[in-house]
């Protein structure tokens, strides 16, 4: 308790990191997601097999190896990050692929007859995409999707390990001034798990609340 | 080309540690995610809030925080001498029985609930019921999640490298440092992660194909993930 109170301020600007890590990666990720899930499914002979590819390459690999890459690996061909936003684009790369997965599978699940009514009523192939598939699509990604979000906001405590000093990287700091490493990071631990709960309870509240109707 | 030909050994031999933490990681995951499972559906009520308590400490902690738990926190008590290598074994493992244990309760419950009753009109015992009619199902119910858990956990291992365990990032990103091939050396690396995960899937796919209860195919297709 005393180590909360008098380490509270560094505890609190290593959460601003972790949020900020998570506000900038999850949205990216959806993005990615979204992208990757759309070009698999209508890219055509070109788009859809790269799309399938950079799948397999993310989601088969440690996230830990990528984010070496990105930040010790890309200077070499002049693309020098700083390390919180090498961890953002990380961490967007990947959960982009876990995502895009969810997305894929909501993709599968709209009927065929929409897509042949919307092109019947003289909706383009991009305009049938854009207002009929996507909002259908998305919605049913949610539950999918929020499973990842929590996944996204546990990894990102891997960014300590490319130097950003975030909630994992403070509690270290504070762990080796004290010497209490149990107490350190089982408080850093539940600020975790406080974290996941509440993203968790939000995301529920969105899926209840965009439900389609029938 | 030479150079990643130079390194190969000492990738494979990191390869080899991943290998040996994840099947060790797998297996105790098993022994506990098991027992957890039915003490949750079947056991006795007050030791549901332990139970659920250990599910959300280990699933809801990020894996590097409880291995920095583990390592530093209990590593550091008095009396307690846990290698790196151990001490990754003990995190994800107990973090895996956490996950492990939400597949076999899932799978558990895919069982019909037709089948415990036929099984009891034939006159079964409970604990008959459980270990014939049941768990042989669950556990082919259970492959599907089990091959995702393979390859989460396989993922997982490369934390180790913050702990300093020798296996396949560590011994990468070593052999990077020394060389500065960082971007061959490590697209290497990932080249035997890419086989490591989609090997063990596809094994697990046999694994599933070759164990299959007729009749019931299309029933374990509607319940994957």
């Amino acid at each position: 308790m005393s180590l909360i109170l008098e380490f509270y301020p560094h505890l609190l600007a290593g959460l601003a990191v972790t949020l900020e890590l998570i506000v900038c990666a999850a949205p990216l990720g959806l993005l990615i997601g979204i992208v990757i899930a759309v070009s698999r499914a209508y890219g055509g002979p070109i788009l859809s097999p790269l799309a399938y590819i950079y799948q397999i390459i993310f989601r088969g690999t440690p996230l830990l190896l990528q984010l070496f890459v990105i930040y010790y690996g890309l200077p070499r061909l002049g693309i020098v990050l700083n390390p919180l936003s090498a961890a953002i684009i990380g961490f967007g790369l990947c959960s982009g692929a876990y995502h895009s997965e969810y997305f894929r599978g909501a993709l599968l699940s709209i009927p065929v007859g929409q897509l042949e009514a919307a092109r019947t009523l003289g909706m383009g192939k991009l305009q049938t995409i854009k207002s009929i598939v996507l909002p259908q699509m998305i919605r049913r990604a949610i539950p999918g999707c929020s499973n990842e979000v929590t996944y996204l906001i546990k990894y990102s405590s891997l960014a300590y390990l490319v130097t950003v000093i975030d909630l994992t990287g403070q509690g270290r700091l504070i762990a080796y001034a004290t010497f209490r490493f149990f107490d350190v990071f089982l408080i850093v631990g539940l600020i975790y798990l406080g974290l996941v709960t509440i993203a968790n309870n939000l995301l529920q509240r969105l899926e209840r609340k965009v439900r389609i109707p029938g | 080309m030479q150079l990643i030909r130079e390194s190969l050994p000492l990738l494979l031999r990191g390869a080899q540690t991943t290998m040996l933490l994840v099947s060790l990681c797998l297996m105790l995951g098993l022994m506990l995610g098991v027992p957890i499972a039915l003490s949750y559906l079947y056991g006795p009520r007050w030791l549901r809030p332990l139970l659920v308590a250990y599910d959300r400490v280990f699933r809801g902690f990020p894996a590097l925080v409880l291995l920095f738990l583990f390592y530093f926190g209990i590593g550091n008590l008095p009396g307690v001498h846990l290698s790196p290598l151990f001490t990754v074994f003990l995190a994800l493992g107990l973090r895996s029985a956490a996950y492990q244990s939400q597949i076999y309760r899932g799978s558990l419950l895919a069982v019909r609930k037709g089948q415990v009753d036929a099984a009891r009109s034939l006159g079964m015992t409970a604990r008959q019921t459980i270990w014939s009619i049941v768990i042989p199902q669950a556990a082919y119910f259970s492959l599907p999640g089990l091959s995702n858990e393979y390859s989460i956990l396989l993922k997982d291992t490369a934390l180790a490298f913050a702990v300093g365990v020798m296996e396949l990032l560590t011994e990468g990103k070593f052999i990077a440092l020394r060389t500065h091939a960082i971007l061959p050396i490590y697209l290497t690396v990932g080249v035997i992660y890419l086989v490591l995960t989609y090997g063990g899937v596809l094994l697990f796919w046999v694994m599933e194909r070759s164990i299959r209860i007729p009749g019931l195919s299309g029933h374990s297709k509607g319940r994957m993930e």
